[in-house]
């Protein structure tokens, strides 16, 4: 365990050095997008000199990196605040959408993908195929127009989008996070469904299923002892993978939804070129993984004994 | 069909009280953000990126500053001269080196503290030592000086006639208390004297309260509530709801089905941006006046109009839109694909030829109207290759000369030296394709400075004709203004200079 946190660290190191490159590499100039379409010389120099880009890449670098590794990543560009109070700001409309979405994508996946598994080739089966190929398919914006159209126009059900903290206001906190769980859990629950389906079908047709019906173990038994507990292996991974991928937000559901989420903040910073804000978000993002990553590993030998190292 | 005008330039912009019944359900909205009954609230379409307003250049950051803060003089809403507001008069000495404004008295801060001319001194002052991105505007301005607490005097290296329309287009020239940058975090908190006060902002929403003691007298609304709403059907839908009741991200596709809802009031004025495409001078063959003839006499711009903005633009083969007292009527340009190749057969061009056509996803108009020009060129032997690039590598590679040619738009100008100026002049600050012609240098720089009205526009004329027939930019088109608001809202008005102003406004 405490080798396994030595190893993200220097995980993180290396990553930082990517990251640092990479969004210094890419094209567009923070500087000549911060000052508009009308400036002078003279302004674009002292804002560059401001912004500290006036100095040697790899002095910027060490000055961001040592400043990182006591907790502070800097100060964005675009709005002048610390990334660090950005990143905060939208966190719980992110892991509000994030864990409400996973828990869409459950409800839908397990129910679906065990029936299928259970009766193969049957019109259940079928159905969920299509449906989850459908969700696969089915781009999220045109999803989250059609159900702001239906619920927000029409009938006037649901407001259109927006988030409001759950302290402040339950109902309307509920009201708001319908719509963008539905569709983002929907994209995850289909993904996850053909997930359960497999490895459920794995876990049915393995030998130690086969011998314990044959010991004449009761179906249920057999079931919940030895099939489940196969199959929530890759289960576990697979929800860990799409949880670490909604945590680090969802573009294009946070646009359509207003929902002030990390996603959000991610593309605002690309477009401005907001190397702070960008190297931050993308710094949070691995952590997540990496600490999704050991939440895993630390399931899957709380599952199944023989992997324990 | 052509769109009904609610209102144009020049007309009463109140609007009209029409007693409309009907429209979309109001949603309860759980009294979520909601600031009470007496609150606009307004959907845009992006989060502000802060509100320091000599430093931002983002128009959803001036959408809010538009109501917080007050410059010396503002453009008038009718025709955009410009008329006082902080400076109640000002004369400019017989050799035009010298501007004398005297300022309003009574005018509070929202901190509390008395509006003087030092506050004015230090304003100006802090966008000229500190090089913000206004500095240019100040580009002929040797001082500015408080002769008095309610005069302020700012001598000009050479006459700008435009010095009004420098110092009061937009917001970002606002006044601010003296001290203020020291003593406030202006980029999360705003001090201004206007109608409003900046009360709060997070990732959702800005809110605005009334500021009782506005010198212009107290707003009747208690508060505006600008609602971040990037998708335009949502910020529709929210609008037909009754969740907002205004704003100005409407689907382009849908503004003809709105004219005839009742639950939408929709309007629409010519605005004072222009859209163009320009080619690099310095890439064969578009060095060639005849190529750059060609393809202007080969571009349809109602075709481009139509495909890009769904008529809700007026095409223009100048820059200044009809309404304004310096539009230009000259139109020397034909669409004809017989003359635009008998042009390029003229000019001794090699056919086919490809052509890269820069344009950003920023503003997916570009793009519609690239493909449209891109299928008008192919019958001349021009083979387009619409390069459909983020705007800040757009930028980098209009810096960088990297380009055939692009597209773009100039936003927010008010005075003909933003329209003409600095895109045509020598070496111009904005002069990306390489324009040079003495002439047109010439009559730019006296039209600079020139201070009798007649005289100057007449100058602009010369200078219009010399850009539009030698293409130094290809005009195509004034896009309008649209927004819309709930029916029954009273007191807003809709503004070529899409300043939005909610001083006024009256809920249903």
């Amino acid at each position: 365990m405490v080798r396994r946190i030595g190893q993200s660290a220097v995980v993180l190191a290396g990553v930082s050095v990517i990251v640092f490159g990479l969004v210094h590499l890419v094209p567009g100039d923070p500087v000549r997008l911060a000052l508009g379409t009308r400036f002078s010389q003279e302004s674009y120099d002292a804002l560059r000199e401001r912004s500290g880009l006036d100095q040697p890449l790899i002095e910027q670098f060490f000055t961001w990196f040592g400043r990182a590794l006591t907790g502070d990543l800097g100060v964005s560009f675009r709005s002048g605040e610390t990334v660090t109070s950005q990143i905060a700001e939208r966190l719980p409309a992110t892991l509000t959408l994030a864990f409400a979405s996973i828990l869409v994508a459950l409800l839908i996946a397990v129910p679906l993908g065990t029936i299928s598994a259970l009766r193969p080739r049957s019109i259940i089966d079928r159905v969920a195929t299509v449906v989850s190929q459908f969700g696969i398919s089915v781009p999220d914006f045109w999803m989250g127009i059609v159900l702001i159209l239906i619920f927000a126009g029409t009938l006037g059900w649901l407001p259109s989008g927006g988030y409001v903290p759950l302290t402040e206001d339950p109902g309307a906190w509920l009201q708001r996070l319908l719509m963008p769980a539905l569709v983002t859990g929907v994209v995850s629950g289909s993904v996850i469904t053909r997930f359960v389906r497999s490895s459920m079908l794995e876990a049915l047709g393995s030998d130690h299923v086969r011998t314990a019906q044959a010991k004449g173990l009761p179906t249920r038994q057999v079931f919940t002892w030895h099939v489940l507990r196969n199959a929530l292996l890759p289960l576990v991974t697979v929800t860990g993978v799409q949880l670490a991928y909604l945590l680090s937000g969802v573009v294009v559901v946070e646009i359509v939804f207003s929902w002030p989420g990390l996603g959000q903040l991610a593309l605002q910073a690309v477009q401005a070129r907001d190397y702070p804000v960008l190297q931050g978000a993308i710094l949070l993002f691995a952590v997540v993984f990496l600490v999704i990553n050991l939440v895993v590993d630390l399931l899957y030998t709380a599952i199944d004994p023989r992997i324990r190292r | 069909m052509r769109t009904t005008r609610l209102l144009s330039l020049g007309a009463v912009g109140a609007v009209a009280l029409t007693a409309c019944s009907g429209g979309g359900e109001s949603v309860d909205t759980g009294g979520g953000g909601g600031g009470g009954d007496n609150v606009l609230v307004a959907a845009v379409s992006a989060q502000p990126d802060q509100f320091d307003p000599h430093v931002t250049s983002a128009y959803p950051s001036f959408q809010v500053l538009e109501n917080v803060y007050d410059t010396l003089v503002v453009p008038n809403p009718e025709d955009l001269t410009m008329e006082p507001s902080l400076a109640t008069d000002w004369e400019v000495s017989e050799d035009g080196l010298t501007w004398t404004f005297n300022l309003r008295e009574g005018v509070t801060f929202h901190d509390g503290s008395e509006f003087d001319a030092a506050d004015v001194v230090y304003s100006y002052n802090r966008i000229i030592d500190e090089e913000l991105n206004n500095a240019y505007r100040f580009a002929t301005v040797e001082s500015v000086e408080a002769v008095d607490p309610q005069t302020v005097e700012i001598t000009v290296s050479q006459p700008t006639p435009n010095l009004p329309a420098l110092i009061g287009a937009f917001k970002g020239m606002s006044i601010l208390p003296e001290g203020a940058a020291e003593e406030f975090d202006l980029t999360t908190e705003a001090v201004g004297t206007g109608p409003f006060t900046l009360e709060s902002t997070d990732a959702s929403t800005t809110e605005l309260a009334a500021y009782e003691d506005y010198w212009g007298g107290a707003p009747s609304i208690d508060g505006v509530e600008f609602r971040y709403i990037t998708e335009p059907a949502a910020a529709l839908t929210a609008l037909q709801n009754g969740e907002v009741q205004w704003t100005d991200n409407i689907p382009p596709q849908q503004i003809e089905s709105l004219e005839g809802d009742d639950a939408v009031e929709l309007a629409t004025t010519p605005s004072v941006d222009y859209w163009y495409m320009s080619m690099n001078y310095a890439r064969e063959p578009f060095g060639n006046p005849q190529v750059r003839q060609a393809i202007a006499t080969a571009v349809d711009r109602g075709a481009v109009t139509e495909a890009a903005r769904f008529g809700a633009a007026q095409p223009n083969q100048t820059a200044i839109p009809e309404d304004s007292f310096y539009h230009y009527d000259y139109a020397p340009f034909e669409p004809s694909v017989e003359e635009a190749q008998a042009l390029m057969q003229e000019a001794g061009v090699q056919t086919p030829i490809t052509m890269g056509l820069m344009v950003t996803d920023e503003f997916p108009e570009t793009v519609t109207a690239a493909q449209v020009i891109a299928s008008q060129l192919e019958p001349i032997g021009i083979d387009v290759d619409v390069q459909t690039v983020d705007f800040a590598t757009w930028l980098d590679r209009q810096a960088q000369g990297d380009f055939d040619a692009f597209m773009l738009g100039w936003l927010g100008n008010i005075d003909p030296f933003d329209f003409y100026h600095a895109q045509h002049i020598t070496d111009g600050g904005s002069n990306y394709q390489g324009y040079s012609n003495p002439e047109v240098d010439r009559l730019l720089n006296a039209a600079a400075t020139e201070t009798d009205q007649a005289t100057r526009k007449d100058l602009y004329d010369q200078a219009a004709k010399l850009i539009v027939d030698d293409v130094s930019y290809l005009y195509l088109y004034n896009p309008d203004v649209v927004q819309a608001w709930a029916p029954g809202l009273s007191g807003y008005q809709i503004r070529a200079d899409k300043a939005i102003n909610f001083e006024n406004v009256e809920l249903p």
